[in-house]
């Protein structure tokens, strides 16, 4: 256990002395967080459009009580109201715009008022995922509340009241998109050139013959090398997710699938590197086998563009490449709540993760034949 | 000094693929003594010290290290434990101190030993401790691998080719540190392809070449044994000098205008000196040289070992 963690104390010393080291695993990626987020957000932003659809429709006008509802609504001056026409399938409507703020006026709603049972549909992402629904809501609830007073002059008995439903919104920003791709990316580069830089260049200065000289087993030193990467990649994961929280107001559901896709990512990319280090033994040669490997995965593995926008033959390339579940799974656990989905890539990562770390460990040459 | 043997090896062989680094080589080693493992690059010293401590199986033969069988798991572990390794061309963590780099290795063996302070004192870096690893010298580098190989008070140290590449004053330090080791009783088992080196430090040597032992012996007894003679350089003597020694002395000859003479017995030098004299011989100095280690290997192989290359 103390041989253990100096071989993690050692290694983390080593990591903060490093400047490159320190930049690619922690600077660049926030670096590159902040570019893309600058380049891609001005663009404009879906989620203040409010979308109503006026379903009390008589003889093709808006009935009287709706319009005036849906006037108030426009008094207010807060909202980007858009208005949807009645024939429109809600459900639909809502999926192909990318909707993520509606208010839905139902039929019957100028008669409903009368009798003073009237009710409106406010159909909002939750507001953990985008804050702006909350005040929204506010500002519809408000309405109604003028409305009320200005029909019966008091409130209550209320006239109208409002339903809250949930929707799952498939238009994220481009950052929500990008900063668990990003982490992805991040995990996958810093067990991969930690595990080939550490092992290649541990090995050329004699450092690793030297410790199978000592009572230290291959076995304690691989744990070592992956509690140390595990360290390291939690470190890089937090520092991305506080700067994008701060800077990006990006929303993160932390849940356990995030933890165990992080911890599975943690290893399947040492092991990884492990593999690389075990057939390339310079570290020029090491570093650039890294990279070939890297660079590619990058890009298509969906880090910085959905998968759904490229050409099938590199989508079906994806489909082999461990970080675009590892990637999938992190933007189905943080951003889009979805639990099946984040289940089933971790339990991909996982199984892949293990199976690496297996062979890389086995593979690792410690003593000589 | 007792005699008791803390390495017994006994017909090793090591085959790489098609090589046969080390083949079947015998010798002991006793408790306290600076022994020297000799011989150009390529000659199988690593190999064999690296059998020793537990790096490499061998291919047949039987070694025991501090009556521990190299060969079997328990006996492996023992050794490990009880022995010091520097391996060639050793270097140790750059973003690491001299004090956490030794602290380091001392961890792997369950902190046991003496304390890290000691160890930095003993090859004098206490000025050093805080620096870090990768802004020392070559010399001083050498010196904290040498600490580190001590981490673990070994009863055996190991040090593989411990000066090649270190300036003659580094090289220096490092044998005033090896001697001290020695005075401490410790056992040393040294490999360098620095004939000088060996007869400076050890109390026996051993010469390897192509995995086979060609000498063991103490440096005098190697020397007196193969060595040649004692001889006289007559410096710049030329033809001249040549034609005045040739009668007494037929097997003089010149080597690049000096004359180089023999001595066998003591009133050679003396008559030599007088031959000279009495003809009024033009000539640069007299130098008498004794024989050294390196024309043992000379003298054994034809050959010369220049920067541990074969020449
Ligand atoms: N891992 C290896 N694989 C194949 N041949 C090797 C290996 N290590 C050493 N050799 C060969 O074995 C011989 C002895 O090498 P070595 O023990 O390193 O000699 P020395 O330490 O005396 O320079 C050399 O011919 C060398 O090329
Ligand atoms: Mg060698």
């Amino acid at each position: 256990m103390k041989r253990i963690a100096a071989i993690v104390n050692g290694a983390l010393r080593t990591w903060f002395r490093s400047k490159t080291t320190l930049f690619w695993t922690l600077a660049f990626p926030i670096l590159l967080m902040l570019l893309f987020g600058a380049i891609f957000n001005v663009s404009d932003d879906p989620r203040f459009d409010f979308y109503v659809q006026n379903q009390d429709v008589i003889d093709g006008q808006p009935s009287m009580l709706s319009n005036t509802f849906v006037s108030m609504l426009n008094e207010t001056g807060v909202l980007n109201i858009k208005m949807v026409d009645a024939t429109e399938n809600t459900g639909t409507y809502i999926e192909e715009k990318g909707v993520e703020m509606m208010l839905i006026i139902p039929e019957g709603f100028h008669q409903s008022s009368l009798a003073q049972n009237a009710s409106v549909t406010l159909k909002t992402v939750p507001i953990e995922v985008d804050t702006t629904a909350a005040t929204v809501r506010g500002v519809v609830e408000q309405v109604i509340e003028y409305f009320n007073i200005a029909a019966t002059g008091q409130n209550p008995p209320q006239v109208v009241t409002m339903q809250l439903e949930d929707l799952v919104s498939n238009n994220y920003r481009f950052i929500d998109y990008f900063v668990p791709g990003l982490i992805g990316m991040t995990l996958m580069t810093t067990g991969i050139f930690g595990a080939v830089g550490w092992n290649t260049r541990n090995k050329e200065l004699g450092i690793l013959k030297k410790l199978a000289t000592t009572p230290l087993s291959k076995f304690e030193y691989i744990i070592g090398v992956i509690l140390f990467e595990l360290v390291m990649c939690t470190i890089s994961t937090v520092a991305i997710l506080i700067v994008g929280v701060l800077v990006f107001n990006v929303t993160i559901l932390p849940n356990i699938y995030s933890i165990i896709l992080i911890v599975a990512g943690a290893i399947t990319f040492p092991g990884m590197g492990m593999v690389i280090a075990r057939f390339v033994k310079e570290t020029d040669s090491a570093d650039a086998a890294a990279n070939a490997i890297t660079f590619p995965m990058m890009f298509l593995s969906g880090t910085f563009f959905p998968l759904e926008t490229m050409p099938e033959l590199l989508r079906q390339i994806a489909r082999v490449l461990p970080l675009t579940y590892l990637s999938d799974g992190l933007r189905d656990s943080m951003v889009y709540d979805n639990a099946s989905s984040a289940l089933y890539n971790t339990a991909i990562v996982l199984v892949v993760g293990i199976i690496f770390i297996v062979i890389g460990s086995l593979i690792t040459s410690w003593r000589e034949e | 000094m007792s005699n008791q043997a803390v390495i017994q090896v006994d017909s090793i062989v090591k085959k790489y693929k098609d090589v046969t680094a080390v083949n079947g080589v015998s010798f002991t080693v006793n408790r306290g003594e600076v022994f020297s493992f000799v011989g150009p690059n390529g000659a199988g010293k690593t190999t064999t010290v690296e059998i020793l401590v537990c790096l490499r199986d061998l291919t047949a033969g039987k070694a025991k290290v501090l009556g521990f069988d190299v060969s079997s798991r328990k006996g492996k572990q023992q050794i490990r434990k009880r022995v010091g390794v520097l391996p060639q061309d050793f270097n140790t963590f750059d973003l690491l101190t001299v004090k956490e780099n030794i602290n380091y290795y001392k961890r792997m063996y369950g902190n046991v030993g003496r304390d890290t302070d000691d160890l930095i004192k003993l090859v004098n870096l206490e000025h050093k401790s805080k620096t870090l690893y990768k802004n020392l010298s070559g010399g001083l580098k050498k010196r904290v691998a040498i600490a580190i190989t001590l981490a673990n008070d070994p009863e055996i140290i190991f040090l593989d080719e411990p000066t090649t590449g270190l300036d003659p004053k580094a090289r220096r330090d490092v044998w005033k540190l090896i001697e001290g080791l020695r005075d401490q009783g410790k056992t040393i088992f040294l490999t360098t392809h620095y004939m000088d080196e060996a007869q400076v430090l050890s109390d026996r040597v051993v010469i390897i070449s192509y995995g086979k032992i060609i000498a063991d012996g103490t440096p005098s007894e190697l020397i007196l044994k193969h060595g040649g003679k004692t001889t006289l350089i007559v410096e710049d003597g030329k033809k001249e000098a040549y034609e005045v020694l040739k009668t007494k002395f037929p097997k003089a000859r010149i080597e690049n205008g000096d004359v180089l003479v023999p001595i066998n017995n003591k009133s050679d030098l003396p008559n030599a000196v007088m031959a000279l004299n009495g003809n009024k011989t033009k000539f640069g100095e007299l130098i008498v040289r004794r024989p050294n280690l390196e024309d043992v290997f000379l003298n054994l192989t034809g050959k010369k070992i220049v920067d541990g290359e074969l020449n």
